[in-house]
Protein backbone atom coordinates (compact mmCIF):
# COMPACT_ATOMS: atom_id res chain seq x y z
CA UNK A 1 0.00 0.00 0.00
CA UNK A 2 2.88 2.32 0.80
CA UNK A 3 4.38 1.70 -2.63
CA UNK A 4 1.01 2.66 -4.10
CA UNK A 5 1.15 5.97 -2.23
CA UNK A 6 4.66 6.87 -3.26
CA UNK A 7 4.52 5.58 -6.84
CA UNK A 8 0.82 5.57 -7.81
CA UNK A 9 1.56 4.69 -11.45
CA UNK A 10 3.51 1.59 -10.48
CA UNK A 11 0.53 -0.24 -8.96
CA UNK A 12 -1.69 -2.24 -11.29
CA UNK A 13 -5.47 -2.19 -11.03
CA UNK A 14 -5.41 -5.97 -10.83
CA UNK A 15 -3.18 -5.89 -7.80
CA UNK A 16 -5.44 -3.33 -6.13
CA UNK A 17 -8.56 -5.39 -6.91
CA UNK A 18 -6.92 -8.44 -5.42
CA UNK A 19 -6.44 -6.71 -2.08
CA UNK A 20 -9.17 -4.12 -1.76
CA UNK A 21 -12.91 -4.70 -1.85
CA UNK A 22 -14.95 -2.47 -4.14
CA UNK A 23 -18.23 -1.09 -2.82
CA UNK A 24 -21.34 -0.11 -4.72
CA UNK A 25 -20.08 3.49 -4.78
CA UNK A 26 -16.30 3.13 -4.84
CA UNK A 27 -14.11 0.86 -6.92
CA UNK A 28 -11.03 -0.51 -5.21
CA UNK A 29 -8.80 1.80 -7.26
CA UNK A 30 -10.89 4.87 -6.41
CA UNK A 31 -10.78 4.00 -2.73
CA UNK A 32 -7.01 3.67 -2.83
CA UNK A 33 -6.94 6.88 -4.86
CA UNK A 34 -8.39 8.76 -1.88
CA UNK A 35 -5.24 7.90 0.09
CA UNK A 36 -2.97 8.65 -2.86
CA UNK A 37 -4.51 12.08 -3.38
CA UNK A 38 -4.52 12.95 0.28
CA UNK A 39 -0.86 11.99 0.63
CA UNK A 40 0.17 14.23 -2.25
CA UNK A 41 -2.03 17.16 -1.28
CA UNK A 42 -1.23 16.99 2.43
CA UNK A 43 2.53 17.00 1.89
CA UNK A 44 2.26 19.83 -0.63
CA UNK A 45 0.14 21.90 1.79
CA UNK A 46 2.63 21.29 4.53
CA UNK A 47 5.56 22.30 2.33
CA UNK A 48 3.73 25.48 1.30
CA UNK A 49 3.49 26.32 4.98
CA UNK A 50 7.21 25.76 5.46
CA UNK A 51 8.29 27.59 2.28
CA UNK A 52 5.74 30.40 1.79
CA UNK A 53 8.14 32.75 -0.02
CA UNK A 54 9.44 30.05 -2.35
CA UNK A 55 5.86 29.07 -3.13
CA UNK A 56 5.11 32.71 -3.92
CA UNK A 57 8.24 33.01 -6.09
CA UNK A 58 7.53 29.87 -8.12
CA UNK A 59 3.76 30.08 -8.15
CA UNK A 60 1.75 27.35 -6.44
CA UNK A 61 1.54 25.05 -9.48
CA UNK A 62 5.27 24.89 -10.14
CA UNK A 63 6.03 24.73 -6.42
CA UNK A 64 3.72 21.72 -6.04
CA UNK A 65 5.41 20.04 -9.03
CA UNK A 66 8.82 20.45 -7.39
CA UNK A 67 7.43 19.06 -4.14
CA UNK A 68 5.87 16.06 -5.90
CA UNK A 69 9.23 15.19 -7.45
CA UNK A 70 11.00 15.90 -4.15
CA UNK A 71 8.91 13.44 -2.15
CA UNK A 72 9.11 10.90 -4.93
CA UNK A 73 12.91 11.04 -4.72
CA UNK A 74 13.09 11.54 -0.98
CA UNK A 75 9.91 10.28 0.72
CA UNK A 76 9.38 11.54 4.28
CA UNK A 77 11.31 9.56 6.86
CA UNK A 78 10.69 11.26 10.13
CA UNK A 79 7.79 10.96 12.56
CA UNK A 80 7.59 14.74 12.53
CA UNK A 81 6.41 16.96 9.71
CA UNK A 82 8.93 19.57 10.80
CA UNK A 83 11.53 17.43 9.07
CA UNK A 84 9.73 17.50 5.74
CA UNK A 85 11.64 20.44 4.26
CA UNK A 86 15.08 19.54 5.59
CA UNK A 87 16.40 18.15 2.31
CA UNK A 88 14.47 20.43 -0.05
CA UNK A 89 17.22 22.95 -0.85
CA UNK A 90 19.63 20.06 -1.43
CA UNK A 91 17.09 18.42 -3.73
CA UNK A 92 16.70 21.64 -5.74
CA UNK A 93 20.49 21.98 -5.98
CA UNK A 94 20.90 18.38 -7.17
CA UNK A 95 18.07 18.70 -9.68
CA UNK A 96 18.83 22.18 -11.04
CA UNK A 97 17.00 22.66 -14.33
CA UNK A 98 20.06 24.57 -15.67
CA UNK A 99 22.62 21.79 -15.24
CA UNK A 100 23.44 21.84 -18.97
CA UNK A 101 23.63 25.61 -19.24
CA UNK A 102 27.11 27.18 -19.57
CA UNK A 103 26.48 29.51 -16.64
CA UNK A 104 24.08 28.99 -13.73
CA UNK A 105 20.80 30.76 -14.25
CA UNK A 106 19.95 33.56 -11.90
CA UNK A 107 16.43 32.38 -10.99
CA UNK A 108 17.67 28.89 -10.18
CA UNK A 109 20.34 30.26 -7.86
CA UNK A 110 17.69 32.45 -6.29
CA UNK A 111 15.16 29.70 -5.54
CA UNK A 112 17.86 27.49 -4.02
CA UNK A 113 19.02 30.33 -1.78
CA UNK A 114 15.45 31.14 -0.83
CA UNK A 115 14.79 27.49 0.06
CA UNK A 116 17.93 27.47 2.24
CA UNK A 117 16.86 30.65 3.98
CA UNK A 118 13.31 29.47 4.59
CA UNK A 119 14.65 26.30 6.16
CA UNK A 120 16.97 28.40 8.34
CA UNK A 121 14.12 30.59 9.53
CA UNK A 122 11.59 27.73 9.91
CA UNK A 123 14.04 25.84 12.11
CA UNK A 124 14.52 28.91 14.28
CA UNK A 125 10.83 29.23 15.16
CA UNK A 126 10.79 26.09 17.27
CA UNK A 127 14.42 25.15 18.03
CA UNK A 128 16.00 25.42 21.46
CA UNK A 129 16.28 29.10 22.34
CA UNK A 130 17.44 31.56 24.96
CA UNK A 131 14.06 31.93 26.64
CA UNK A 132 14.62 31.01 30.26
CA UNK A 133 18.41 31.43 29.98
CA UNK A 134 20.56 34.39 31.00
CA UNK A 135 21.17 36.70 28.08
CA UNK A 136 24.35 38.73 28.23
CA UNK A 137 24.17 42.36 29.30
CA UNK A 138 26.35 45.33 28.33
CA UNK A 139 28.37 44.72 31.49
CA UNK A 140 29.09 41.07 30.67
CA UNK A 141 32.82 40.52 30.14
CA UNK A 142 33.98 39.39 26.70
CA UNK A 143 35.33 36.17 28.18
CA UNK A 144 31.81 35.32 29.40
CA UNK A 145 30.08 35.82 26.05
CA UNK A 146 28.81 32.77 24.20
CA UNK A 147 26.17 32.56 21.49
CA UNK A 148 22.62 31.71 22.40
CA UNK A 149 21.20 28.36 21.13
CA UNK A 150 18.94 29.65 18.34
CA UNK A 151 21.50 31.88 16.57
CA UNK A 152 22.52 30.73 13.10
CA UNK A 153 24.48 32.42 10.32
CA UNK A 154 24.38 31.90 6.57
CA UNK A 155 25.67 33.55 3.42
CA UNK A 156 23.42 34.06 0.40
CA UNK A 157 23.79 35.34 -3.13
CA UNK A 158 20.52 37.28 -2.97
CA UNK A 159 18.76 39.49 -0.41
CA UNK A 160 16.52 36.57 0.56
CA UNK A 161 15.68 38.05 3.97
CA UNK A 162 14.13 41.17 2.44
CA UNK A 163 12.27 39.05 -0.08
CA UNK A 164 10.94 36.62 2.51
CA UNK A 165 9.72 39.31 4.86
CA UNK A 166 8.13 41.23 1.98
CA UNK A 167 6.16 38.10 1.03
CA UNK A 168 5.02 37.58 4.60
CA UNK A 169 3.84 41.19 4.69
CA UNK A 170 1.98 40.59 1.41
CA UNK A 171 4.00 43.22 -0.44
CA UNK A 172 4.27 41.12 -3.64
CA UNK A 173 8.04 41.58 -4.14
CA UNK A 174 9.73 41.06 -7.52
CA UNK A 175 12.62 38.61 -7.79
CA UNK A 176 15.77 40.45 -6.67
CA UNK A 177 19.11 40.86 -8.43
CA UNK A 178 22.23 39.14 -7.21
CA UNK A 179 23.70 40.60 -4.05
CA UNK A 180 25.98 38.95 -1.52
CA UNK A 181 24.30 39.02 1.90
CA UNK A 182 25.12 37.54 5.29
CA UNK A 183 22.17 36.88 7.57
CA UNK A 184 22.03 36.17 11.26
CA UNK A 185 18.75 34.56 12.36
CA UNK A 186 17.79 34.15 15.98
CA UNK A 187 14.79 33.97 18.30
CA UNK A 188 14.36 36.22 21.29
CA UNK A 189 11.24 36.13 23.49
CA UNK A 190 9.65 33.85 20.89
CA UNK A 191 10.05 36.39 18.10
CA UNK A 192 12.28 35.32 15.21
CA UNK A 193 14.60 38.05 13.89
CA UNK A 194 16.60 38.25 10.66
CA UNK A 195 19.60 40.53 10.99
CA UNK A 196 21.84 41.40 8.02
CA UNK A 197 25.54 41.56 8.99
CA UNK A 198 28.78 42.40 7.16
CA UNK A 199 31.25 39.77 5.98
CA UNK A 200 33.61 40.48 8.88
CA UNK A 201 30.75 40.15 11.35
CA UNK A 202 29.66 36.96 9.64
CA UNK A 203 33.12 35.46 10.11
CA UNK A 204 33.18 36.57 13.74
CA UNK A 205 29.75 35.21 14.59
CA UNK A 206 30.23 31.99 12.70
CA UNK A 207 33.36 31.27 14.70
CA UNK A 208 31.42 31.92 17.89
CA UNK A 209 28.61 29.64 16.72
CA UNK A 210 31.22 26.90 16.38
CA UNK A 211 31.87 27.30 20.09
CA UNK A 212 34.60 29.92 19.75
CA UNK A 213 35.37 32.77 22.12
CA UNK A 214 35.56 36.48 21.37
CA UNK A 215 39.33 35.97 21.15
CA UNK A 216 39.22 33.14 18.64
CA UNK A 217 36.51 34.94 16.66
CA UNK A 218 38.74 38.04 16.35
CA UNK A 219 41.60 35.80 15.16
CA UNK A 220 39.29 34.28 12.54
CA UNK A 221 38.40 37.76 11.30
CA UNK A 222 42.05 38.76 11.15
CA UNK A 223 42.91 35.65 9.14
CA UNK A 224 40.00 35.70 6.72
CA UNK A 225 40.25 39.43 6.02
CA UNK A 226 44.07 39.38 6.07
CA UNK A 227 44.19 42.10 8.64
CA UNK A 228 46.52 42.59 11.51
CA UNK A 229 45.13 40.92 14.66
CA UNK A 230 46.06 43.87 16.87
CA UNK A 231 44.13 46.14 14.54
CA UNK A 232 41.06 43.89 14.61
CA UNK A 233 41.16 43.69 18.42
CA UNK A 234 41.52 47.43 18.64
CA UNK A 235 38.49 47.94 16.41
CA UNK A 236 36.44 45.54 18.55
CA UNK A 237 37.37 47.35 21.75
CA UNK A 238 36.99 50.88 20.42
CA UNK A 239 33.79 50.53 18.42
CA UNK A 240 31.42 49.24 21.05
CA UNK A 241 28.20 49.88 19.05
CA UNK A 242 28.39 46.54 17.31
CA UNK A 243 28.90 44.64 20.53
CA UNK A 244 26.13 46.62 22.22
CA UNK A 245 23.65 46.10 19.40
CA UNK A 246 24.31 42.38 19.27
CA UNK A 247 23.87 42.09 23.00
CA UNK A 248 20.61 44.05 22.80
CA UNK A 249 19.41 41.83 19.98
CA UNK A 250 20.02 38.77 22.17
CA UNK A 251 22.95 37.17 20.30
CA UNK A 252 24.81 36.16 23.44
CA UNK A 253 24.36 34.39 26.73
CA UNK A 254 26.33 35.21 29.84
CA UNK A 255 28.38 32.07 30.44
CA UNK A 256 29.11 33.04 34.05
CA UNK A 257 25.40 32.95 34.94
CA UNK A 258 24.66 29.62 33.26
CA UNK B 1 12.92 -8.42 50.24
CA UNK B 2 11.84 -7.33 46.79
CA UNK B 3 9.91 -4.09 46.57
CA UNK B 4 6.55 -4.49 44.87
CA UNK B 5 6.49 -2.29 41.79
CA UNK B 6 3.95 0.53 41.93
CA UNK B 7 0.73 -0.60 40.31
CA UNK B 8 0.19 0.83 36.86
CA UNK B 9 -2.98 2.84 36.35
CA UNK B 10 -5.85 0.96 34.78
CA UNK B 11 -8.31 2.48 32.40
CA UNK B 12 -11.08 2.24 34.96
CA UNK B 13 -9.05 4.69 37.10
CA UNK B 14 -9.06 7.32 34.36
CA UNK B 15 -11.24 10.36 34.99
CA UNK B 16 -14.33 11.58 33.13
CA UNK B 17 -12.91 14.91 32.01
CA UNK B 18 -16.01 16.48 30.50
CA UNK B 19 -15.81 18.58 27.32
CA UNK B 20 -12.39 19.49 25.93
CA UNK B 21 -10.75 21.17 22.96
CA UNK B 22 -7.60 20.57 20.94
CA UNK B 23 -4.66 22.79 21.90
CA UNK B 24 -3.92 24.57 18.61
CA UNK B 25 -1.23 27.18 17.85
CA UNK B 26 -3.76 29.64 16.46
CA UNK B 27 -5.47 29.72 19.87
CA UNK B 28 -2.36 30.06 22.06
CA UNK B 29 -2.72 33.79 22.65
CA UNK B 30 -6.40 33.54 23.42
CA UNK B 31 -5.88 30.73 25.90
CA UNK B 32 -3.00 32.41 27.72
CA UNK B 33 -4.80 35.75 27.88
CA UNK B 34 -8.25 34.51 28.91
CA UNK B 35 -7.82 31.10 30.53
CA UNK B 36 -11.18 30.08 29.04
CA UNK B 37 -13.65 27.92 30.86
CA UNK B 38 -12.88 24.65 29.07
CA UNK B 39 -12.77 21.36 30.99
CA UNK B 40 -9.56 20.05 29.44
CA UNK B 41 -7.19 20.16 26.45
CA UNK B 42 -5.83 17.56 24.08
CA UNK B 43 -2.40 18.24 22.56
CA UNK B 44 -0.95 16.53 19.48
CA UNK B 45 2.17 14.95 20.97
CA UNK B 46 4.33 15.45 17.87
CA UNK B 47 3.64 19.18 17.82
CA UNK B 48 5.12 19.59 21.28
CA UNK B 49 7.62 16.81 21.93
CA UNK B 50 10.48 18.36 19.93
CA UNK B 51 9.56 21.96 20.52
CA UNK B 52 12.20 24.19 22.05
CA UNK B 53 10.08 27.25 21.36
CA UNK B 54 6.69 28.64 22.13
CA UNK B 55 4.57 25.46 21.85
CA UNK B 56 6.59 23.87 24.64
CA UNK B 57 6.22 26.94 26.83
CA UNK B 58 2.49 27.09 26.17
CA UNK B 59 1.78 23.44 26.93
CA UNK B 60 3.67 23.73 30.22
CA UNK B 61 1.53 26.70 31.24
CA UNK B 62 -1.69 25.06 30.07
CA UNK B 63 -0.86 21.86 31.94
CA UNK B 64 -0.53 23.86 35.16
CA UNK B 65 -4.17 24.90 34.90
CA UNK B 66 -6.06 22.25 32.96
CA UNK B 67 -6.08 18.48 32.64
CA UNK B 68 -4.14 17.64 29.49
CA UNK B 69 -4.18 14.55 27.28
CA UNK B 70 -1.46 13.67 24.75
CA UNK B 71 -2.74 12.46 21.40
CA UNK B 72 -0.21 11.06 18.92
CA UNK B 73 -0.23 10.43 15.20
CA UNK B 74 3.14 8.74 14.64
CA UNK B 75 3.32 5.73 16.93
CA UNK B 76 2.47 3.54 13.92
CA UNK B 77 1.37 0.68 16.13
CA UNK B 78 0.33 -1.40 13.09
CA UNK B 79 3.61 -1.07 11.18
CA UNK B 80 5.91 -4.00 10.48
CA UNK B 81 8.91 -1.79 11.27
CA UNK B 82 10.34 -2.01 14.78
CA UNK B 83 8.86 0.45 17.28
CA UNK B 84 10.62 3.81 17.11
CA UNK B 85 12.37 3.93 20.47
CA UNK B 86 13.63 7.46 19.96
CA UNK B 87 10.06 8.60 19.39
CA UNK B 88 8.81 6.72 22.46
CA UNK B 89 11.52 8.20 24.67
CA UNK B 90 10.68 11.72 23.53
CA UNK B 91 7.01 11.04 24.14
CA UNK B 92 7.84 9.77 27.59
CA UNK B 93 9.88 12.89 28.36
CA UNK B 94 7.02 15.13 27.29
CA UNK B 95 4.66 13.07 29.44
CA UNK B 96 6.94 13.48 32.45
CA UNK B 97 6.83 17.20 31.88
CA UNK B 98 3.10 17.75 31.37
CA UNK B 99 1.70 14.76 33.31
CA UNK B 100 -1.11 13.94 30.89
CA UNK B 101 -4.22 12.12 32.05
CA UNK B 102 -3.50 9.57 29.34
CA UNK B 103 -1.67 9.06 26.05
CA UNK B 104 -3.49 8.03 22.91
CA UNK B 105 -2.73 7.19 19.29
CA UNK B 106 -4.49 5.41 16.44
CA UNK B 107 -5.16 1.88 15.28
CA UNK B 108 -3.16 2.35 12.08
CA UNK B 109 0.25 2.38 10.51
CA UNK B 110 1.94 5.45 9.08
CA UNK B 111 4.71 3.82 7.06
CA UNK B 112 7.10 0.91 6.64
CA UNK B 113 10.78 0.57 5.74
CA UNK B 114 11.65 3.75 7.53
CA UNK B 115 9.23 5.95 5.62
CA UNK B 116 6.34 7.98 6.97
CA UNK B 117 3.32 8.82 4.83
CA UNK B 118 1.99 11.15 7.53
CA UNK B 119 -1.36 9.47 7.15
CA UNK B 120 -3.27 7.05 9.36
CA UNK B 121 -3.35 4.01 7.09
CA UNK B 122 -5.76 1.14 7.74
CA UNK B 123 -4.53 -2.20 9.07
CA UNK B 124 -5.90 -5.51 7.77
CA UNK B 125 -8.35 -6.67 10.43
CA UNK B 126 -7.11 -10.25 10.82
CA UNK B 127 -5.94 -12.57 13.61
CA UNK B 128 -2.36 -12.21 12.41
CA UNK B 129 -2.49 -8.42 12.62
CA UNK B 130 -4.13 -8.71 16.00
CA UNK B 131 -1.24 -10.85 17.31
CA UNK B 132 1.27 -8.39 15.92
CA UNK B 133 -0.41 -5.26 17.27
CA UNK B 134 -1.23 -6.77 20.66
CA UNK B 135 2.44 -7.56 21.22
CA UNK B 136 3.40 -4.01 20.29
CA UNK B 137 0.73 -2.45 22.51
CA UNK B 138 2.06 -4.45 25.46
CA UNK B 139 5.58 -3.24 24.73
CA UNK B 140 4.49 0.41 24.41
CA UNK B 141 2.54 0.20 27.66
CA UNK B 142 5.61 -1.19 29.35
CA UNK B 143 7.80 1.63 28.05
CA UNK B 144 5.33 4.39 28.85
CA UNK B 145 4.29 2.67 32.05
CA UNK B 146 0.63 3.42 31.48
CA UNK B 147 -2.24 2.03 29.43
CA UNK B 148 -2.26 3.06 25.80
CA UNK B 149 -5.52 4.49 24.45
CA UNK B 150 -6.19 3.69 20.78
CA UNK B 151 -8.52 5.46 18.40
CA UNK B 152 -10.55 4.03 15.53
CA UNK B 153 -9.34 5.86 12.39
CA UNK B 154 -11.39 7.04 9.43
CA UNK B 155 -10.97 4.54 6.65
CA UNK B 156 -11.58 4.81 2.95
CA UNK B 157 -11.06 1.23 1.93
CA UNK B 158 -11.85 -2.27 3.04
CA UNK B 159 -9.23 -5.03 2.69
CA UNK B 160 -10.42 -8.30 1.21
CA UNK B 161 -8.26 -10.03 3.80
CA UNK B 162 -10.33 -8.65 6.71
CA UNK B 163 -11.83 -11.39 8.84
CA UNK B 164 -12.86 -9.26 11.82
CA UNK B 165 -14.95 -6.14 12.07
CA UNK B 166 -13.24 -3.11 13.60
CA UNK B 167 -15.23 -3.38 16.86
CA UNK B 168 -14.36 -7.09 17.11
CA UNK B 169 -10.71 -6.33 16.49
CA UNK B 170 -10.63 -3.56 19.10
CA UNK B 171 -12.49 -5.70 21.65
CA UNK B 172 -9.98 -8.51 21.24
CA UNK B 173 -7.09 -6.07 21.44
CA UNK B 174 -8.43 -4.64 24.71
CA UNK B 175 -8.91 -8.10 26.16
CA UNK B 176 -5.35 -9.08 25.37
CA UNK B 177 -3.60 -5.88 26.41
CA UNK B 178 -5.88 -3.98 28.80
CA UNK B 179 -5.52 -0.95 26.58
CA UNK B 180 -8.28 1.65 26.42
CA UNK B 181 -10.17 3.12 23.50
CA UNK B 182 -10.74 6.54 22.07
CA UNK B 183 -13.97 6.31 20.12
CA UNK B 184 -14.06 8.86 17.33
CA UNK B 185 -17.77 9.15 16.64
CA UNK B 186 -17.21 11.01 13.39
CA UNK B 187 -14.76 8.33 12.23
CA UNK B 188 -17.38 5.66 12.90
CA UNK B 189 -19.78 7.54 10.67
CA UNK B 190 -17.18 8.16 7.94
CA UNK B 191 -15.79 4.61 7.97
CA UNK B 192 -19.22 2.99 8.01
CA UNK B 193 -20.35 5.16 5.09
CA UNK B 194 -17.21 4.43 3.07
CA UNK B 195 -17.22 0.68 3.73
CA UNK B 196 -21.02 0.34 3.54
CA UNK B 197 -21.57 -0.69 7.12
CA UNK B 198 -24.22 0.44 9.54
CA UNK B 199 -23.06 2.69 12.41
CA UNK B 200 -25.69 1.17 14.70
CA UNK B 201 -24.25 -2.31 14.11
CA UNK B 202 -20.81 -0.84 14.82
CA UNK B 203 -22.08 0.62 18.09
CA UNK B 204 -23.89 -2.59 19.05
CA UNK B 205 -20.70 -4.61 18.87
CA UNK B 206 -18.36 -1.96 20.31
CA UNK B 207 -16.63 -2.69 23.64
CA UNK B 208 -18.05 0.35 25.45
CA UNK B 209 -16.54 -0.52 28.80
CA UNK B 210 -13.10 0.24 27.34
CA UNK B 211 -13.94 3.76 26.12
CA UNK B 212 -11.92 6.42 27.91
CA UNK B 213 -12.41 9.25 25.47
CA UNK B 214 -14.46 10.30 22.45
CA UNK B 215 -13.78 12.58 19.48
CA UNK B 216 -16.21 14.74 17.60
CA UNK B 217 -15.33 16.42 14.31
CA UNK B 218 -16.72 17.61 11.00
CA UNK B 219 -16.26 15.73 7.75
CA UNK B 220 -16.70 16.52 4.07
CA UNK B 221 -19.26 14.80 1.87
CA UNK B 222 -17.74 14.00 -1.53
CA UNK B 223 -20.85 12.23 -2.82
CA UNK B 224 -19.42 8.75 -3.29
CA UNK B 225 -17.48 8.92 -0.05
CA UNK B 226 -16.91 10.98 3.07
CA UNK B 227 -13.55 12.48 4.03
CA UNK B 228 -12.51 13.20 7.57
CA UNK B 229 -11.43 16.80 7.11
CA UNK B 230 -11.88 18.31 10.61
CA UNK B 231 -12.56 21.64 8.96
CA UNK B 232 -16.21 22.32 9.69
CA UNK B 233 -18.96 21.89 12.27
CA UNK B 234 -20.08 18.46 13.39
CA UNK B 235 -22.77 17.02 11.12
CA UNK B 236 -26.27 16.37 12.49
CA UNK B 237 -25.96 12.61 11.89
CA UNK B 238 -22.79 12.58 13.96
CA UNK B 239 -24.43 14.51 16.78
CA UNK B 240 -27.16 11.89 16.80
CA UNK B 241 -24.55 9.15 17.12
CA UNK B 242 -22.80 11.12 19.86
CA UNK B 243 -26.00 11.22 21.83
CA UNK B 244 -26.04 7.41 21.87
CA UNK B 245 -22.31 7.18 22.47
CA UNK B 246 -22.49 9.51 25.46
CA UNK B 247 -24.98 7.19 27.12
CA UNK B 248 -23.23 3.97 26.22
CA UNK B 249 -19.80 5.20 27.25
CA UNK B 250 -21.21 6.50 30.49
CA UNK B 251 -20.13 10.05 29.75
CA UNK B 252 -16.55 9.50 28.56
CA UNK B 253 -14.29 12.56 28.16
CA UNK B 254 -15.32 14.23 24.92
CA UNK B 255 -13.21 16.35 22.63
CA UNK B 256 -13.98 18.43 19.54
CA UNK B 257 -11.31 18.28 16.82
CA UNK B 258 -11.04 21.23 14.45
CA UNK B 259 -7.86 21.26 12.38
CA UNK B 260 -8.48 22.96 9.06
CA UNK B 261 -9.83 26.52 8.56
CA UNK B 262 -9.74 26.77 12.35
CA UNK B 263 -12.19 29.43 13.53
CA UNK B 264 -11.72 31.58 16.62
CA UNK B 265 -11.42 29.90 19.98
CA UNK B 266 -14.89 31.17 20.87
CA UNK B 267 -16.45 29.54 17.84
CA UNK B 268 -14.75 26.20 18.49
CA UNK B 269 -15.91 26.37 22.08
CA UNK B 270 -19.50 27.13 21.03
CA UNK B 271 -19.46 24.12 18.72
CA UNK B 272 -18.14 21.95 21.55
CA UNK B 273 -20.80 23.15 23.97
CA UNK B 274 -23.52 22.00 21.56
CA UNK B 275 -22.63 18.57 22.90
CA UNK B 276 -24.51 19.41 26.09
CA UNK B 277 -27.80 19.42 24.21
CA UNK B 278 -27.16 15.87 23.03
CA UNK B 279 -26.06 14.39 26.32
CA UNK B 280 -29.50 13.80 27.75
CA UNK B 281 -31.84 14.34 24.89
CA UNK B 282 -31.26 11.76 22.17
CA UNK B 283 -31.55 13.55 18.86
CA UNK B 284 -31.87 16.95 20.45
CA UNK B 285 -32.55 20.21 18.68
CA UNK B 286 -29.98 21.58 16.31
CA UNK B 287 -29.15 25.16 16.94
CA UNK B 288 -27.99 27.35 14.09
CA UNK B 289 -27.92 26.64 10.41
CA UNK B 290 -25.75 23.91 9.03
CA UNK B 291 -23.78 24.96 5.99
CA UNK B 292 -21.67 22.21 4.46
CA UNK B 293 -18.28 23.15 3.07
CA UNK B 294 -17.86 22.07 -0.56
CA UNK B 295 -15.55 19.09 -0.83
CA UNK B 296 -14.05 19.19 -4.29
CA UNK B 297 -10.46 19.01 -3.05
CA UNK B 298 -11.04 17.60 0.38
CA UNK B 299 -7.87 16.31 2.01
CA UNK B 300 -8.22 14.02 4.96
CA UNK B 301 -6.78 15.76 7.96
CA UNK B 302 -6.65 12.99 10.51
CA UNK B 303 -5.36 15.20 13.28
CA UNK B 304 -3.74 18.42 12.40
CA UNK B 305 -1.16 16.83 10.19
CA UNK B 306 -0.49 20.18 8.63
CA UNK B 307 2.47 21.80 10.26
CA UNK B 308 0.86 23.43 13.20
CA UNK B 309 1.37 27.02 12.24
CA UNK B 310 4.64 27.53 14.05
CA UNK B 311 5.30 30.12 11.40
CA UNK B 312 2.32 32.07 12.66
CA UNK B 313 4.78 33.31 15.29
CA UNK B 314 6.18 36.77 14.74
CA UNK B 315 9.15 37.24 12.48
CA UNK B 316 10.98 40.52 12.00
CA UNK B 317 13.61 41.84 9.67
CA UNK B 318 15.96 44.31 11.29
CA UNK B 319 17.10 47.41 9.45
CA UNK B 320 20.57 47.40 8.10
FE1 LIG C 1 -10.08 11.64 15.97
Amino acid sequence: MQAALIEPQATSNQEIERRVRSTSRLSAATALGIYQNSYRLRIAACMRDQFPALCYALGEGLFNDFVAEYIRQAPPESYTLYDLGRRFAGFLQANRPDLDAPVPELWVDFIIDLARFERQIFSTFDCAGAEGLHLAQQTTRDSDLCVQPSLSLAAYGFPVGDYYHAVRQEKSPRPPDRERVYLAVLRKDYVTHTIPVSFAHFVFLQEMCRGGTVGSALSAVSQQLSQDLAQVEKAWNEVSEIRDSWINAGFFLDRSRA
Amino acid sequence: MKATPAKRAEITDLPKLGLGLGLRNTHFDHILNHWPDVDWFEAISENFMDSGGRPRQVIRKVAERYPVVLHGVSLSIGSSDPLDMDYLQRLKLLAQEVQPQWISDHLCWTGVMGLNSHDLLPVPLTEATLDHIAARVLRVQEILDRPLILENPSTYLDFRANTLSEPEFLRALCERTDCGLLLDVNNVFVTCFNTENDPSDYFDSFPWNRVVQMHLAGHTDCGTHLIDTHDQPVRPEVWALFSLAWKRSNGAATLLEWDGNIPSFGECHQELLKAKAYMNGGTAQLSGKYVPVPGALAVSNPVNFLVPDVMAGSAELEDR
